[in-house]
């Protein structure tokens, strides 16, 4: 199974913070969990982005304090296997920046950059066309179009260069993208899974997060969401669907009982994350997300306290899950299209020649 | 702050200043893919005690001519602010500067993406604003071609002000964290802009920067330029080939601070240079007569065509003069420059391609430690400069060169720093830490 986790200061309680000081909004305490979570050999981590409802009066201690894509660049330089998913909504980049920043991090990150596309509900014609003009502009170079000879001072190929010249009812775009392809070809491009969003993920996304509280609702979610590939000509293969989990661990039942209800006596008005709530030992965790495999690829982790949770997941839980064969031992692949076991995104114009 | 000391930026680009510099034997020809290359690149500057690294920025491929573009390496880089990011979390006392566009950026996502990596680096970056002036950007982000100069410097008018709000709405302290706050509301004040090109509300998403804000960047050399310089930059960098041309732009900027209610100390003035520097003379002139051989004639062409404003060089012979020019208006005094040069020396347009092409119009010098140092000196102490952008021909040797063997005469005549004065950008150029805005 695939799993990742979504990074906060606190953990995705809402209690949390009330248990930890300022220092947990550092660089350095975002950082080690990060580290503690590429120990545990997991796909990647995920970074929302909470700009859709910008803080008008107040902080919030579910947010990080840190815009989402240069923290990930930040992060790639530190650790050097697990995949960075950052959130960016449509709404708030040019798609020639956004397409930029994204082929940039993948560089940086030598092929583990992820986008988690953030879709105005409101603009959804807009946001076709929107992913339409990111993926055209991360097609602008080949391959191999790069062929640094000094000796002739030929840098690049011209003939594998191409320009978009994208012209559309939204977007003007004449390309080509100024930063190279990656070592993935592309970013990741993942959708969380709303009434609002299914279509467009069901066309452009390779990751999917869900968000169920019941397997009948996940499954549900999961067979609607492999109808529309269909009708768009992918297959259910082409996209992993991961559910959030948010894991409450104890040495014994009892005491994964007394941190989630610690927990939410510490949250002020009874608000309580949102997700699939699973309370018990190491290995009663692993049985419930043994169970949920029969439906979904995997599983994003909102650790409830951090870096309690996902200390106590890494350490206890992934251990579990390997034993009874569920999850790697270690590292296979170099980029997160690698670990997620999604392919290579051939170049269209390879695909072409082949064609003709 | 004393004047005593010069303020240096290395400002760094993919291969090299030069324009065939990533063909150079020594040069990084895959420098725009290599994060760890600029890394290195930035600890070597930081052990050199440079003020700050600087990179420019293009949303565009810079060479319309496809075949022109593919013999140039600047054709693709990292996009700047995610490599600042990269550069903040692994080195800890120079400044990191990178360029972003006022047209084709908004005022909230800028400023917020600044404040993050000004996080990231404990206080230490600067933001070169600029307009966007190329055409090639235009069309990567609306139809209707580039907008006019002074519509463009309106914007970045607002823009600045707007950004400046976003960074004062979380004044230092605001997150308390103590078990019972999360933040402190009196110190939080919420944007409300309202103007013409934008609207801007809410709060920053992050703590109050170390140094106040991010250092504010300029290289304005219109009118209006200048007049946004005077208001909001902390720091300038400009080209200016002669002592004199550098004199008068000294000048003329710190002249209109006053107006703005800011004293001419706290702009620091930082031409650009590209020191070419050997052991010996001869050494120095084997150096750049080595890059030189390296210019294709298509690029070095293609360049000097720009440079006189025309639009095709190309259907002359290589080997014959410049063409007679049409006397038009845009001629101005460099390009002046460049066609007396010519005549006089009897240069083919090779040969002036090659002069002009390889330092792109900057002030070069060629030759030994001292003699570099006089020239820098001169215009230090000329009320020409406060110091200076070093554009290193090709990286990592030409910026080796400098921190061995041109900062040693800078300590030596006491020009130069030996240690870092403070942990933030603002700290070490001796700007003070600006207040929020009440």
């Amino acid at each position: 199974m695939h799993i990742g986790v979504s990074i906060t200061p606190f953990g995705h309680h809402p209690g949390a913070w009330r248990e930890k000081t300022e220092d947990a909004i550092h660089f350095n305490a975002l950082a080690a969990q990060v580290k503690k979570a590429e120990e545990g050999g997991l796909d990647f981590v995920f970074f929302t982005d909470q700009l859709g409802e910008r803080p008008l009066n107040d902080l919030s201690p579910q947010a990080v304090p840190f815009e989402p894509t240069t923290l990930v660049a930040a992060l790639a330089t530190l650790v050097r296997k697990i995949g960075l998913i950052a959130a960016a909504a449509t709404s708030q980049h040019e798609p020639y920046n956004l397409a930029r920043r994204f082929a940039s991090l993948d560089i940086i990150s030598k092929g583990k950059a992820g986008w988690n596309v953030v879709v105005s509900p409101e603009a959804a014609a807009r946001d076709l066309e929107y992913i339409d003009v990111i993926n055209g502009l991360w097609d602008s170079w080949e391959d191999d179009a790069f062929a640094y000879d000094k000796a002739s001072g030929r840098f690049f190929l011209p003939e594998k260069m191409h320009v978009l010249d994208h012209r559309g009812e939204y977007f003007s775009v004449r390309g080509p993208l100024n930063v190279n392809r990656s070592p993935q070809g592309k970013p990741v491009v993942s959708h969380v899974l709303t009434a609002d969003t299914l279509e467009i993920a069901a066309r452009s996304a390779e990751l999917v997060f869900i968000d169920p509280s019941t397997a009948d609702e996940a499954e549900t979610l999961v067979l609607d969401l492999a109808q529309r590939l269909q009708r768009h000509g992918r297959s259910r293969s082409d996209v992993r669907v991961l559910a959030n989990v948010i894991p409450f661990i104890g040495t014994t039942k009892a005491d994964a009982k007394e941190l989630h209800e610690r927990l939410d006596a510490l949250s002020f008005d009874g608000e309580k994350p949102s997700g699939l709530e699973i309370t018990g030992t190491p290995a009663e965790i692993a049985d419930v997300l043994e169970e949920w495999s029969r439906i979904v690829d995997g599983f994003t982790v909102l650790p409830p306290l951090v870096p309690e949770s996902t200390d106590a997941f890494v350490d206890h839980v992934i251990p579990e899950l390997r034993r009874r064969g569920l999850f790697r031992s270690a590292y296979e692949g170099g980029t997160l299209r690698e670990h997620l076991g999604l392919s290579y995104p051939e170049h269209p114009a390879i695909a072409e020649r082949r064609i003709s | 702050m004393s004047k005593a000391h010069m303020k240096l930026g290395a400002f760094l680009m993919a291969g090299g200043h030069h324009i065939a510099a990533w063909r150079h034997p020594d040069a990084v020809a895959e420098a725009g893919v290599d994060v760890d290359h600029f890394i290195d690149l930035t600890q070597m500057a930081e052990a050199g005690k440079f003020d700050m690294v600087f990179f420019e920025d293009a949303a565009a491929i810079r060479e319309r001519n496809v075949n022109t573009a593919s013999q140039a390496a600047r054709s693709t880089m990292f996009e700047p602010l995610s490599l600042l990011a990269a550069l903040a979390v692994n080195t800890s006392r120079i400044g990191l500067v990178a360029t972003a566009s006022t047209t084709y950026n908004e005022p909230y996502g800028l400023a917020r993406t600044l404040a993050s990596i000004d996080q990231l680096s404990g206080g230490r970056v600067g933001w070169n604003l600029v307009t966007s002036a190329s055409e090639l950007e235009a069309e990567n982000f609306v139809s209707s071609g580039l907008r006019p100069h002074a519509q463009r410097y309106e914007r970045a008018e607002e823009f600045e002000k707007a950004a400046r709000a976003v960074w004062d709405s979380v004044d230092a302290g605001a997150y308390v964290v103590d078990g019972k706050t999360y933040a402190d509301r009196a110190k939080l004040c919420p944007v409300d802009h309202h103007g013409a090109h934008f609207t801007v509300q809410g709060l920053l998403d992050s703590p109050r920067s170390p140094q106040g804000r991010p250092l504010m960047v300029q290289a304005g050399a219109s009118d209006a330029g200048k007049n946004l310089a005077a208001r909001t930059a902390d720091v300038v960098f400009v080209a200016a080939q002669t002592l004199q041309e550098a004199q008068t732009y000294y000048a003329d900027l710190k002249s209109r601070m006053p107006a703005f209610g800011r004293v001419p100390d706290d702009l620091k003035i930082l031409p650009g240079v590209s020191p070419i520097v050997g052991r010996t003379e001869s050494e120095a002139r084997a150096k750049y007569d080595a890059l030189q051989e390296l210019i294709p004639d298509e690029v070095g062409v293609a360049l000097l065509a720009s440079y006189l404003s025309i639009k095709d060089l190309s259907q002359y012979p290589l080997e014959g003069p410049l063409p007679q020019m049409p006397d038009t208006d845009g001629i101005q005094s460099r390009q002046q420059l460049i066609i007396d040069l010519a005549r006089r020396e009897n240069l083919t347009i090779r040969q002036v391609a090659r002069q002009f092409a390889g330092a792109r119009g900057h002030w070069q010098l060629i030759g030994t430690p001292a003699q570099i140092v006089d020239e820098l000196e001169e215009r230090f102490h000329g009320k020409a400069a406060d110091g200076f952008n070093v554009m290193g021909a090709y990286f990592p040797g030409a910026l080796e060169d400098f921190i061995e063997l041109v900062i040693p005469e800078l300590r030596r005549r006491g020009l130069f720093r030996d240690e870092y004065e403070g942990r933030t950008l603002r700290e070490n150029l001796g700007i003070s830490i600006p207040a929020r805005a009440a």
